[in-house]
């Protein structure tokens, strides 16, 4: 099979099909607690693989690669990390949905082997659920560290599969693993399958009674997924009713009331298990201390100090070194790119509208895409994850948790906040940390409403300069009023309420350079991928609309809104309506627009500008819709509706504030 | 009252120490706890139920009510009392006393039992240092306490988790967070902030209302 292509799985629907061809490559889960080292796993095994995107039948809590293992072809597919497969919503159970709709052949349970006895219940589970599985020993190189010595041959012995001690970064035990995996795929007899475990008398009996009578009513008809019966009969004890139904069994017939209380019973049963046997494979050469770490990082007297010391550092980095590199990639590219560029256009498509509107595209699109992706988000990123890697940002979620509850947010929202205050898109992008869909609306809005650098860079150069700072002042006082108003409300206003906080800290951990470095650029590619067309395309429109001169009969459209509400002068609201691109530009343009109709002086504001207006221009270009970056990785991140929702709420806001400064302001003598 | 028959009391014995956590107790744990089948103990709560012992906890297992509590609470109380003797008069291995205390506590009176209390000294726990309920069976207050009342360093056993939410629950049993689990108090966090508990070698950072329906003994 050597020279073959991937199997273009996308082409054939079902994986029913797909399995029942000849050339069909066994299906390998990958399966493990967070924090495992899965992914790097993941990585090694599937290494040199084409990535073919997502092969048909997984859902998106699975990420599926075609690839090679010493000339055999494999799916191998990647599960989010969680600590039991099980109806208990969100991951645990989108890992479940995921699980069964693979139908793996193998699965590879990832463990940690400094925390046995709490991975192997996961282990324990997937065996119950008659997977045929092959277990990772990973982190045996920390576990050693540790004092304490894992017995891989006893492992294996008491579990009944095949145990491979591994170190994935470095690979190590990597092709030892992949063997040991096609060997179990290839086999024909139990290899991987272990013997029915002892959950005590009660639960041993009506799980015989459950399978028999799953049997019957199957009736030799072929289960969902390709479960067993006694994999059913196991999932109905645990509460999951969906595989019994979706192999077409009358559920409420099986079940009888008392069932209920049997998952606890065997949630309980399968940590003794696992307790039992980690105890029995491993040594502890010297007992575990504390973790002096978590003491320092978690305890209110240093861990706040810490906390604040990190939060400025990354808000100062991105601040001031984004800002820099913002400014050298801008001036390199002004000087070196964009005369170049002119020129070209300027052959190509002539001096007249369509050149210029392509130049707004091509050079003013791509530089905004550098401007903000570059010294922000890449430099973002790299901050985050070698937040993740170490294992700070759980200590920060644990210092910050209670604030962010009145917000209807958890902890780790702290991160993507400070982030937003140098970049609304790499902000949005991290609100995938937080697990519920309410949770990352809410954090995605209130990031829109922080200030970045660039609207930071308005408030200063507007405000500060032509109305005094303590205006400038005035106005984050506005801004954080707002955002505090508004958390709050969203918090009301959105259906359900904040889930409760169950979070696992992990140890620290030294992070590796290459797996942050690779993280990092992983990320970064997305956010390319999907923002810059967006941006480009925006780009564009806004070029066509100007070079057209389209743009000024949106003066008369916008006039009772700029004029008669926010009462500003007519071309500011123009400003504010090309300033979706990037928020810099408007000042850069007011100045710009302002030449054209009043005359040179137009970069001094105040000539045609009062206190009051500059504070009420600035407030508002503030608040109002994020700029298209955002709003282009918020579409992916939120779906678009929500993005919408976000967008329209931020301008209402915008107004309202807007409206109300310009008739206060006044009052208080700007 | 009619008299209980000794078998009866083995069962409401047992339901009383299963239920002293406050969780309801179901029948697969009590057959387990006492090694028989689960369809003799099914029988078996029947007849405590016909009895007005044990009552049905919303659907959830079984529980027992204020005369089962009583009457259970006093056969504990002659079972220890009598392990008491066994032990402190007549100089027997504590660890041999559970059996014989099994037979001695159904044959002794009130006028015994108290007589017996007053000759050990009246003590407030047996042999294996399990506490000794009062004439009127009640058990002196188990310090069970919820977890978010708990300080850094303090220890504490899981004694039952009176959540609603099934998934919760689930959620929090796949992470070990069961009846009879130890946990320690690592950290808490200022402004009613989350606990920070270890449980093995894990350690988990648990909102304070999370926390609050985790109940632990100490």
């Amino acid at each position: 099979m050597g020279g073959q292509q991937p199997n273009e799985a996308t082409d054939i629907p079902t994986s029913d099909v797909r399995r029942g061809a000849a050339v069909a490559p066994p299906v390998v889960c990958l399966v493990g607690n967070p924090n495992v080292g899965k992914s790097s796993l993941f990585n090694c095994l599937t290494g040199s693989a084409v990535e073919t995107a997502h092969c048909a039948g997984v859902t998106t809590a699975a990420t599926a690669v075609c690839t090679e293992w010493a000339g055999t072809e494999v799916e191998v597919v990647d599960l989010p990390g969680v600590y039991g497969v099980d109806v208990s919503g969100g991951d645990q159970e989108a890992a479940r949905r995921a699980l069964f709709e693979a139908c793996p052949d193998v699965v590879v349970a990832v463990v940690d082997a400094t925390n046995l006895a709490r991975n192997l219940y996961l282990v324990l589970q997937l065996l119950d659920l008659g997977y045929r599985v092959v277990v990772a020993l990973n982190l045996i190189d920390e576990a050693k560290r540790r004092g304490l010595d894992i017995d891989a041959a006893e492992l294996a012995r008491r579990l009944g599969v095949p145990v491979v001690p591994t170190v994935a970064p470095r690979g190590q035990g990597v092709d030892e693993l992949t063997e040991t995996v096609l060997r179990v795929a290839a086999s024909a007899n139990g290899a991987g399958r272990g013997p029915d475990r002892d959950y005590g008398e009660a639960v041993g009996e009506r799980l015989d009674e459950l399978t028999v009578a799953v049997m019957q009513r199957l009736s030799g008809r072929r289960p969902a997924f390709g479960l067993g019966a006694r994999a059913i009969a196991m999932a109905l004890l645990e509460a999951d009713t969906a595989v019994a139904a979706a192999s077409g069994l009358d559920v409420t017939e099986l079940l009888r009331r008392e069932d209920d209380s049997f998952a606890l019973e065997i949630a309980r049963r399968r940590h003794l298990l696992a307790r039992t046997i980690a105890a029995a494979s491993s040594t502890a050469r010297q007992r575990r201390g504390a973790d002096t770490w978590w003491r320092i990082t978690t305890s209110s007297l240093t861990g706040i100090p810490i906390l604040v010391g990190v939060m400025a550092a990354i808000f100062v980095t991105l601040f001031f070194v984004g800002d820099l590199l913002a400014q050298a990639l801008t001036s390199a590219w002004e000087a070196a790119v964009s005369p170049l560029l002119t020129e070209a256009v300027g052959a190509l498509f002539g001096e007249g509208a369509l050149g210029a509107t392509i130049l707004w595209g091509l050079d003013g699109g791509v530089l905004a895409i550098l401007a903000v992706g570059i010294p922000y988000i890449l430099t973002f990123y790299f901050i985050l994850a070698l937040l993740e890697d170490s294992g700070y940002l759980n200590a920060a979620a644990f210092l910050t948790d209670r604030l962010m509850h009145h917000f209807g947010l958890h902890g780790r929202a702290v991160i993507p906040l400070i982030a937003a205050g140098g970049c609304n898109v790499p902000a949005v992008i991290a609100t995938r940390s937080l697990t519920s869909m309410r949770e990352r609306t809410i954090a995605a809005a209130l990031i829109t409403l922080t200030p970045c650098s660039a609207r930071t860079a308005v408030i200063l150069g507007a405000v500060a300069l032509f109305a005094g700072w303590q205006w400038a002042l005035f106005v984050y006082g506005v801004l954080i009023v707002v955002g505090v108003g508004a958390g709050l409300a969203l918090n009301r206003i959105l259906p359900g309420q904040g889930g409760p906080l169950v979070m696992e800290m992990f140890p620290f951990r030294r992070p590796v350079l290459g797996q942050v470095a690779r993280k990092t650029w992983r990320r970064f590619r997305e956010f390319v991928w999907d923002a810059a067309p967006i941006i480009l395309a925006g780009s564009f429109i806004l070029g066509a609309l100007y070079e057209t001169g389209a743009i000024w009969r949106f003066t008369a459209v916008l006039a009772p809104v700029v004029e008669d509400w926010l009462m500003l002068p007519a071309v500011a609201g123009l400003t504010l309506l090309f300033a979706v691109l990037r928020k810099e530009l408007a000042l850069q343009l007011l100045i710009a627009f302002a030449a054209v109709t009043v005359g040179t002086h137009a970069d001094d504001l105040t000539t045609f500008m009062s206190t009051s207006q500059i504070v009420t221009y600035a407030v508002v270009n503030s608040i109002y819709v994020p700029c298209v970056a955002t709003i282009a990785v918020m579409g992916r991140e939120l779906g678009w509706r929500r993005t919408a929702a976000v967008s329209l709420g931020t301008v209402m806001l915008a107004l309202v504030a807007g409206g109300v400064l310009a008739r206060l302001l006044p009052l208080l003598g700007a | 009252m009619e008299k209980l028959t000794q078998s009866v009391e083995e069962y409401l014995e047992a339901v009383f120490k299963l239920t002293a956590g406050g969780a309801p107790l179901t029948v697969g744990q009590l057959a387990e706890a006492l090694g028989v089948s689960p369809p003799s103990v099914s029988e078996m709560v029947r007849r405590l139920r016909a009895a007005g012992l044990v009552e049905e906890d919303r659907g959830r297992g079984i529980r027992l009510t204020a005369r089962g509590r009583t009457e259970g609470g006093r056969l504990v109380r002659r079972h220890r009392l009598s392990e008491r003797f066994l032990v402190d008069l007549l100089e027997m291995p504590w660890d041999a006393v559970h059996d014989e205390a099994c037979k001695l506590e159904h044959a002794l009176s009130p006028e015994v039992e108290a007589r017996l209390a007053a000759q050990l000294g009246n003590p407030r726990t047996c042999p294996h240092g399990r506490a000794i309920p009062d004439e009127r069976g009640r058990l002196a207050e188990e310090p069970v306490r919820p977890l978010s009342d708990l300080e850094a360093g303090d220890v504490g056993t899981i004694t039952c988790v009176s959540e609603e939410q099934a998934e919760l629950l689930r959620y929090l049993a796949s992470l070990g967070l069961l009846p009879g689990t130890e946990v320690a108090v690592e950290s808490v966090a200022p402004f009613g902030g989350p606990v920070l508990v270890r449980v093995g070698e894990a350690q988990y950072a648990l909102g304070r209302e999370v926390a609050g329906k985790i109940l632990v003994r100490r």
